[in-house]
């Protein structure tokens, strides 16, 4: 019987699998106890590692490429918008959904890996201040629940089917669902750059 | 069940959507409690306007 749920139902196992996880890593408090270990390596990535040295010493180059992570942030922003937005039926309602989804998707990836590779330099020049920051770990956590999301949950049930054979309140709550973690990845990245 | 309306990737979708959707409200929320009970404590009283910073 578990064998023949596991087969039929892959992703609602794999979902109950990560919430228990995370219900167990709370209950014994396993992310208190590793917290403290990770502070030598936010030492080394600021004082030690060559991508802290750059960010430290040459202001220019922190500066543009905080620009360039920025603009990355901005087109996913701009992608995540566009595509849940047409979900919602709010806008290019005479553009089909799945031309729109497969399009930006691709864009969304690209721009995603900016973000990630600039936002890794970006951390190691201010890696001593955002260790002890709350909302830098928010972000963090909502940037992996977010492409989870994206390339586990949401892309792999829009590409399956056509979109009319979905139930348009799952479409909906996608939409909303994907748009509230993106604001989070976003309103916590201008948090940690305004404290 | 793959035919079915609520087959596998369907009731994934929906029930992590409802879980991300409750937590980030219930984050959010927190945060704009912490901030009132802040501002409560500094100022004596929430107003919108009350920040002496500026005023």
């Amino acid at each position: 019987m578990l064998s023949n749920f596991l087969s039929n139902y892959r992703s609602v196992a794999g979902l109950i699998f990560v919430v228990l996880a995370i219900v167990l890593v709370e209950f014994f408090e396993v992310r208190t106890s590793v917290y403290p270990s990770l502070l030598p390596f936010f030492e080394w990535l600021k004082y030690s590692s060559w991508i802290g040295y750059l960010g430290i010493t040459y202001g220019s180059i922190y500066a543009t490429i905080q620009a360039v992570h920025l603009i990355s942030m901005a087109i996913i922003g701009g992608t995540v918008l566009v595509t849940d937005l047409r979900l919602l039926g709010v806008l290019l309602k005479d553009i089909p959904s799945e031309t729109i989804t497969k399009g930006t998707h691709q864009c969304f990836k690209y721009s995603l890996s900016v973000a990630i590779a600039t936002g890794i330099f970006c951390a190691a020049g201010v890696a001593d201040k955002v260790y002890y920051m709350s909302v830098f770990w928010i972000k963090m956590l909502a940037l992996l629940v977010g492409s989870c999301f994206m390339f586990f949950i949401k892309q792999p049930l829009l590409n399956s089917r056509s979109h009319s054979e979905i139930d348009p309140w799952i479409l909906r709550i996608l939409a909303v669902a994907s748009i509230t973690i993106w604001f989070t990845v976003a309103a916590t990245g201008r948090w940690i750059g305004f404290s | 069940m793959n035919n079915s309306k609520w087959d596998d990737r369907t009731i994934a979708a929906a029930s992590s959507s409802v879980i991300i959707v409750g937590a980030l409200l219930y984050y959010w929320v927190g945060e704009v409690q912490s901030t009132v009970e802040l501002l409560e404590l500094a100022y004596g009283s929430f107003k919108f306007f009350n920040n002496p910073m500026i005023f």
